[in-house]
């Protein structure tokens, strides 16, 4: 990893007056993936990002490279240059931000975690595929270790320094046609329980073997956590972002202060504190401030960017990506709040149900309603009379996201997170009449 | 360059390896948009570095790094040999490489005009126009003109002896509207959605595309859907081309035909498929007229090289022949479990930081004997549907959904009113099986996916999917939330 204070002080030192804004983000990833009860794919991967943005008199250019070294900068700044004499001027470009005081999450690297060995990533693997041998399973999955950094800085003044280390052991078992999946994401390797992780996907890929078919039609479902975080993101995505709000493209729009979700759903963007914490700053420099986008139902706030927050007249809370950019402002560090329900409560309260691991490729349909398609995934059980009946074949659902999470039942006590674009932490949630609208084979 | 890879070979060769090969790369990536008229983003990205790969006791290591200095080249062609040892160290099934002789060749993209040529100005030029054309109506309340171009000069270099250079190029440009009106909204992109066209091509393709003569229709059709009648429930026949056939043989043929795949080694990610190896030779995937071919000597398909990342030369073949399975997306080391003795060459990876995996070649639906209009005068209860606006496919490649932009409903062999929001889902055998009639040459283009994900870590692939319009039977469409 290249020393992100000198490669920013070589750049701003070679923009010689003219306005810069230069972000680095370098990463150091090594990842084991394991199928058919062996090491599949063994990878180690050292890369650096130096992209800079340069502006003159209303006209901007980016470029980005690799290679820190005076040559290959020079040669990109005078690129640059070349590019932002033709260009012409646009009114509505920003200055660069000015210096905001930013906060250091310093608790999120590890270098045990950042450094940890082959053999070590090795020795957990070998020990699953044990356990699956003895159970007559076959192990999938990865184990991925590493850490990355991220540099903001500009030539009036901001410098902001974030790195974190990171830990994901997934684990996908098969017994016979059954299949079982846990994973846990961690800042920490040690933090990881190896054995839970293991023991979760076995036991529910034993319980999934000889699925029945179901007819599609509206259920009430029990969506696990990994399977509400998949409806989570894309509203995140496409609801929470102020450039869709003002563009009129999200369910949101026009609707703060309105009851748009259920009471029972609270969804704040934390990226300081709690279980979705990360980066404390944007691609601006500006401190993500912890903001709640909706609170019992009700649309609060929204995620901006100063160019988003001048439009709305108020101040940006730190949610820019690099600019320009054509997806505006986005929540990374979404976290919805648990409830009082444990997983077994609301499979007891069930009287018939569907219990779902998790989905797969989800897509969006509708923005305006965030009307999701994908289909279950890894463990998918029907629910008789308050207690987990007999696996069932994976269904397709076809259903909107919003007007889901307007019927929510309970909310589940216990959050997991998920590492993916961002952090994302939820509960599980039972929701009714939720839509199914095929199923497949298996 | 070989003179920087030749010391990774040196170390893999004391080291007595199986197999070791690098990979470096310097690519040059420039990224253009227009939105709302303003510049949505303009970047220019130049990257180098390498990959180093060993097979040691029959097991996979990688490393890759941006530094590049023979100190560096020796460290991570060091930590690849101890990542293989690593992996080496669970018994198993050991990792054979199907053979393939060694090459010392250059070969590089052919393209009539160099994009990185063209001064940014013009191209922004072209992006402002199309952009301003798009929001000449109230309604319009987002756009975004886009262009981007990728070169990529490799040099790759194995233990076995090949040496080999080459420079691909892809150029790429689409414009898309958002209409919003009454809590409605919709979209509508030329010539296709998802970033637009990408074609192994120079900056002839963009002036061939002509994104602002094409804005007008764009934006009227965008307006149009805001109050166009929803797609009917029920069963029609469905008739498809361009990117949504693209998509649909991508999803359902070319990911499902990927042997890694096939074989369980996606599994824990992307799934598996139904096109397992018995299959082969006899498993009646569609009906006699359905022909799918990979080709990576196909011109301007984005999967097109004189090599892949495995070092096999480029090659041409049936994945469904005549309707029947007939062949897979192959890599050397999983070649021989299919019982050949050589890779179709069908190995890539992303980038230098990528190890090389199984990836989708270039893959075509072979056209057929009708012409377009004859398909659509032959039709009595039909729907047209164009381009893709959502996929959905479960982790065996059968059951799948797929949402376009726009439809237009067909009676008595009349393409008569549009509607919005068509959606239609099927499983992969029955629905090529379905399939009774191709458009022919005439109407024959190929189409590319600039985005395709897959693996873990993700990677990034690019491939292209030719077809003609093509009809399929009794389908289920117009799915409701």
């Amino acid at each position: 990893m290249h020393d992100h204070k000198s490669v920013c002080d070589r750049v701003l030192r070679l923009a010689k007056g003219c306005p810069a804004e230069v972000i680095i983000t370098s990463g150091d990833s090594a990842l084991t993936r394991f199928a058919d009860n062996l090491i599949s794919q063994n990878v180690s991967n050292s890369s650096t990002e130096i992209s800079v943005r340069v502006m003159d008199k209303g006209r901007v250019a980016r470029f980005s490279l690799n290679q820190p070294s005076e040559a290959a900068l020079k040669t990109a700044f005078e690129r640059a240059i070349e590019t932002l004499k033709t260009q012409k001027k646009d009114p509505t470009l920003m200055p660069f931000a000015k210096p905001v005081p930013v906060a250091i999450n310093r608790k999120l690297f590890f270098p045990g975690t950042a450094d940890l060995s082959p053999a070590e990533r090795a020795g957990r693997v070998e020990a699953l595929i044990k356990k699956c041998r003895r159970a007559g399973a076959i192990a999938y999955g990865t184990y991925e270790t590493g850490a990355s950094a991220v540099t903001v800085a500009n030539s009036l003044g901001i410098r902001a320094f974030h790195k974190e280390s990171y830990a994901v052991y997934s684990v996908t078992a098969r017994c016979g046609d059954g299949f079982g999946w846990a994973e846990s994401p961690a800042f920490d390797a040690r933090e990881i329980d190896f054995d839970q992780v293991d023991r979760a996907a076995l036991d529910k890929a034993k319980m999934s073997r000889n699925p029945r078919g179901v007819k599609p039609g509206r259920y009430t479902v029990i969506l696990e956590p990994a399977a509400v975080t998949n409806l989570l993101f894309s509203m995140g995505l496409y609801g929470f972002g102020a450039q869709f709000y003002q563009e009129g493209q999200s369910f949101v729009s026009g609707k703060l202060g309105r009851k748009v979700l259920s009471e029972k759903i609270t969804i704040k963007d934390d990226a300081l504190e709690g279980p979705s914490a990360g980066m404390p700053f944007d691609y601006e420099g500006m401190p993500r401030r912890s903001i709640t986008l909706i609170d019992k139902g009700v649309a609060r706030e929204l995620a901006h960017d100063r160019k988003t927050a001048a439009k709305a007249r108020t101040t940006t809370n730190g949610r820019a990506l690099p600019m320009p950019n054509t997806y505006g402002p986005l929540p990374l560090n979404l976290a919805l709040a648990e409830g009082g329900s444990s997983l077994e409560e609301m499979i007891k309260s069930t009287e018939k149900g569907i219990l779902v691991t998790s989905f797969h490729y989800t897509n969006l349909l509708k923005p305006m309603t965030v009307e999701m398609t994908g289909m279950t995934r890894n463990g998918t059980f029907m629910i008789e009379n308050g207690r987990v009946a007999y696996p069932i074949k994976n269904m397709r659902f076809t259903e909107s996201a919003v007007e889901a999470f307007n019927r929510i039942e309970a909310v589940g006590n216990k959050t997991e997170s998920s590492m993916s674009w961002g952090r994302i932490s939820t509960p599980a949630l039972k929701i009714r009449d939720f839509n199914f609208s095929s199923a497949t084979e298996f | 360059m070989f003179t920087f890879a030749k010391k990774a070979i040196e170390i893999a060769d004391k080291h007595r390896v199986d197999f070791g090969d690098i990979r470096i790369i310097e690519a040059r990536r420039q990224t253009l948009s227009v939105k709302n008229g303003e510049i949505g983003s303009l970047n220019d990205i130049v990257t180098l570095g390498f990959g180093v790969r060993i097979l040691f006791n029959g097991a996979w290591g990688f490393a890759s790094s941006d530094i590049m200095t023979a100190g560096e080249v020796a460290r991570v062609t060091r930590l690849a040999i101890t990542i293989a040892r690593a992996s080496a160290s669970l018994k198993g099934k050991k990792a054979r490489l199907a053979p393939e002789p060694a090459y010392q060749d250059f070969w590089q993209t052919p393209f009539m005009k160099d994009p990185f040529a063209v001064p940014t100005e013009k191209k922004l030029d072209v992006l402002f126009a199309a952009d301003k054309t798009l929001r000449k109506d109230p309604r319009i309340k987002s756009t975004v003109s886009s262009m981007n171009f990728i070169r990529e000069h490799q040099w790759h270099m194995t233990t076995e002896g090949s040496r080999i250079e080459q420079v691909l190029l892809s150029s790429g440009a689409g414009c898309l509207a958002h209409a919003v009106n009454k809590g409605e909204s919709q979209a509508r992109a030329y010539p296709s959605t998802h970033g637009g066209q990408t074609l192994s091509m120079g900056y002839e393709l963009i002036e061939n595309l002509d994104l602002p003569g094409h804005a007008e229709r764009v934006r009227g059709e965008a307006v149009a859907l805001l109050t166009a009648p929803p797609c009917p429930s029920g069963k029609k026949d469905l008739i498809i081309s361009g990117n949504q056939l693209a998509l649909q043989i991508h999803e359902s043929v070319g990911h499902a035909t990927e042997l890694d795949r096939v074989l369980g080694y996606e599994e824990s990610y992307a799934g598996s498929s139904f096109a397992t190896t018995e299959k082969l030779g006899s498993f009646r995937y569609g009906s006699p007229i359905v022909n799918l071919v990979a080709d990576a000597t196909l011109p301007g398909g984005l999967a097109t090289a004189g090599y892949d990342d495995d070092a096999v030369k480029a090659q041409r073949w049936h994945i469904v022949k005549d309707g029947i399975l007939s062949g897979y997306m192959t890599n050397r080391e999983f070649a021989g479990r299919i019982g050949k003795d050589r890779s179709w060459g069908s190995c890539r990876a992303d980038g230098f930081g990528n190890i090389p995996i199984t990836r989708i070649c270039n893959l075509s639906l072979m056209p057929g004997g009708a012409s377009y209009e004859d398909i659509i005068k032959d039709t009595k209860d039909g729907i047209i549907m164009e381009n893709n606006k959502s996929w959905s496919i479960d982790q065996k490649r059968l059951n799948f959904q797929f949402g376009c932009e726009i439809g237009w409903l067909v009676k008595n062999g009349k393409k008569g009113a549009m509607v919005k929001n068509p959606t239609y889902q099927g499983i992969t055998p029955e629905f090529w099986n379905s399939c009774d009639a191709i458009a022919d040459a005439a109407s024959w283009r190929l189409w590319g996916v600039a985005n395709c994900g897959k693996g873990q870590p993700p990677q990034t692939a690019m491939m292209c999917h030719g077809n003609s319009p093509s009809r399929f039977r009794n389908v289920k469409i117009g799915v409701k939330a």
